[in-house]
């Protein structure tokens, strides 16, 4: 150990409550600082995947400049082939595949005369494959009365009754509930009438109240007669098997689907809104760490200073006997630099505890949090490298800025004046 | 080799050598005049002591000399070379390499041990190990504290305190020791201890002490004093003791 280490640690051990208290408040920026990133990662984590899980998919294939323009002719043509090269591609979960279109849906009034149809809304038709979307999502669990539609073949004359999902407060406006009948309008892709009555198997009730007035939901296959889409789609959903997956196999899906004139997007992109959303909260919550960090260095800052003018005498004695100025700086910041080691090890020790407790109890949220067209009822922590990497080089860094300050001030120290007052 | 240090190579005996070295301090304003211009020369293997009362000027001569405050006047010279040219990095080196310092309140490193604190200045020019080890054991034994190597300053008396400070100072071999008033807070008996013992090495090494002063233990085993009274040596008071 050089002299001016082992000066540094000795020293660090002269006045041991300051000491002390000096790493404690190193200490609890690190562990707030922690606790914070880990609840952000935790909460956004779950928020991520329970918007992607819910509905849209963490990544999305289209027909290029479909997201920008959704129209019904821009379809995927031979999906199933494109589908199952994306279902051959490292860590994929599991895809599914979805037709979007418009259509007027117009419910009777109870004991109405035949042909009177007095509940009409507009709706959003999704066209889904039930086993798949039940392999991809979990649809099927937001389904809270009836139940999901059945993958039976689609009827080519279109005469019989097919099943049809209303989100909960579409089948309020139709005044609709399960084994009801609607009638299904709108125009087909070849420019033909669309019309057709169902019967209401299920109510969707997806926790977005915007999303469950204006949806309804078919079969794949009826809807791909109804719509004249044979063997198309516009949209594939893909699943990851881990959130940190969803980048890298973006890249790889879209390699493969870029020359066949479609996109491939992350839920960064096709839920920009819900992404800036959280990225503005982000920030809030750097905001919030700095500020912790900056009380904590404020802590540092004044027990280094105070240490400083104590050992003025003793520096004045360094600088006499010939010790260089720079020996002194270094000094010092050693010291808060131990002192911010110390505080990285058991601060990651309190974090860990903490982040332990929070990532398996959580927070109940009472009243629950709107975010994103959703709601949240609960918020957990979770462990990251984030949690420990981060503070730990606020910390660190910190201190030695922190304690650059006073360390130039004692490298400056007036040797004679220093030891004239004993 | 640079004109100065050629025009001062006859200077080559002589340790310290001061002319017109004058220092103003201003307090709140106002200056104060602390050293009005002194000549002076100290001679190798000198023993002197520099009295005078409170105020006079003793420690701001001392602190001129040994580099740790800078003159509003006048020069220091040191072994032939001008102190005053000196850039900070120079002085820094040259206080380490020359001068050995014995203070009035010890000033040892508290977390250092009484070797630490003796290799400290060995450490800063970079000598090996084990020649430390040697030179540290060697000097503790001159001092009579060999069995005190490894004890922490704060477990031993003043005095024993002040003659690890005077192993400091002399460990390296400086040509110059400067102690300011290092006896003012012993007990007579062991003030005088000390100066016998310091004389002893003077004798013996040849080193050239320096000291300021109210001590008259001091005084009396000083071979040389020299008085200082408002800022200028009193050189009609300077005694040679034999």
């Amino acid at each position: 150990m050089s002299l001016i280490s082992k000066l540094a640690w000795r020293n660090i051990f002269r006045q041991k409550r300051r000491t002390i208290l000096t790493i404690l408040s190193m200490t609890g920026g690190f562990v707030l600082s922690s606790l914070a990133i880990g609840w952000m990662d935790g909460s956004y984590g779950g928020m991520i995947l329970f918007f992607t899980n819910h509905r849209t998919g963490q990544i999305q294939v289209h027909k290029d400049g479909y997201l920008n323009d959704p129209s019904i002719y821009d379809t995927i043509d031979d999906y199933m082939s494109v589908g199952e090269q994306i279902e051959a591609t490292d860590d994929v979960r599991a895809w599914a595949p979805r037709i979007y279109t418009g259509a007027l849906l117009a419910s009777r009034v109870q004991n109405s005369p035949p042909g009177i149809y007095a509940n009409s809304a507009a709706a959003s038709v999704v066209g889904i494959d039930p086993v798949m979307e039940q392999r991809a999502t979990d649809f099927s669990d937001q389904i809270t009365d009836g139940e999901m539609l059945t993958a039976s073949p689609a009827d080519s004359s279109l005469r019989a009754t097919g099943q049809i999902l209303l989100g909960r407060e579409l089948a309020i406006t139709l005044n609709v509930a399960v084994g009801d009948s609607l009638i299904l309008f709108s125009q087909a892709a070849d420019g033909s009438g669309a019309d057709r009555r169902y019967i209401v198997t299920g109510i969707v009730s997806t926790g977005n109240t915007e999303l469950d007035r204006a949806s309804c939901y078919i079969t794949m296959a009826d809807a791909q007669l109804l719509f004249a889409l044979e063997g198309r789609v516009h949209e594939l959903v893909v699943m990851t098997n881990s959130l940190s997956d969803v980048e890298r196999v973006t890249g790889e899906i879209s390699a493969m689907t870029d020359p066949l004139g479609l996109s491939t997007a992350p839920w960064k992109v096709f839920a920009k809104e819900f992404y800036n959303g959280m990225q503005a909260d982000e920030a809030s919550l750097k905001i919030m760490l700095a500020i912790i960090i900056a009380v904590a260095a404020l802590g540092v800052l004044n027990t280094i200073l105070m240490m400083v003018l104590e050992r003025r005498r003793e520096f004045g004695v360094m600088k006499a006997i010939g010790t260089r100025p720079k020996s002194i700086v270094k000094m010092i910041v050693l010291e808060a630099s131990i002192m911010g080691l110390v505080s990285v090890v058991l601060g990651s020790v309190i974090s860990t505890i903490g982040l332990m407790i929070l990532s398996k109890h959580g927070m109940i949220l009472d009243p629950p949090l709107d975010y994103g067209g959703f709601t949240f009822r609960e918020m957990v922590a979770s462990i990251t490298p984030g949690c420990y990497w981060i503070p730990a080089i606020c910390v660190m860094v910190t201190a030695s800025i922190v304690s650059l300050i006073p360390a130039v001030k004692a490298a400056h120290t007036d040797a004679a004046k220093s030891m004239r007052k004993v | 080799m640079n004109t100065d240090t050629e025009n001062r190579s006859t200077n080559k005996n002589k340790v310290i050598v001061t002319r017109g070295l004058k220092k103003t301090y201003h307090d709140n304003g106002v200056p104060v005049e602390a050293v009005r211009g002194i000549d002076f020369t100290l001679t190798e293997g000198e023993f002197t002591a520099i009295i005078g009362p409170s105020g006079s000027g003793k420690t701001t001569f001392l602190n001129l000399m040994a580099g740790l405050d800078t003159p509003t006047d006048g020069e220091v010279e040191l072994s032939g070379r001008l102190i005053s040219n000196m850039s900070g990095k120079e002085l820094s080196n040259y206080r380490r390499d020359h001068i050995g310092f014995i203070f009035q309140a010890y000033n040892l490193f508290p977390v250092l041990t009484v070797e630490e604190n003796i290799e400290y200045i060995m450490l800063l020019q970079g000598i090996r190990k084990k020649e430390r080890h040697e030179r540290v054991m060697n000097i503790l034994k001159q001092v009579e504290l060999e069995d005190y190597a490894d004890r922490l300053p704060s477990k031993l008396s003043g005095g024993q305190q002040q003659r690890v400070a005077v192993a400091r100072a002399m460990v390296s071999k400086p040509k110059l020791i400067i102690a300011d008033e290092p006896t003012a807070n012993l007990d007579s008996n062991t003030s005088g201890d000390l100066l016998d013992m310091m004389r002893k090495l003077n004798e013996k090494t040849g080193m050239t002490f320096l000291f300021s002063t109210h001590d008259e233990i001091v005084m009396k085993r000083a071979r040389k004093v020299v008085t200082l009274r408002d800022g200028l040596l009193d050189t009609a008071e300077e005694s040679l003791i034999q």
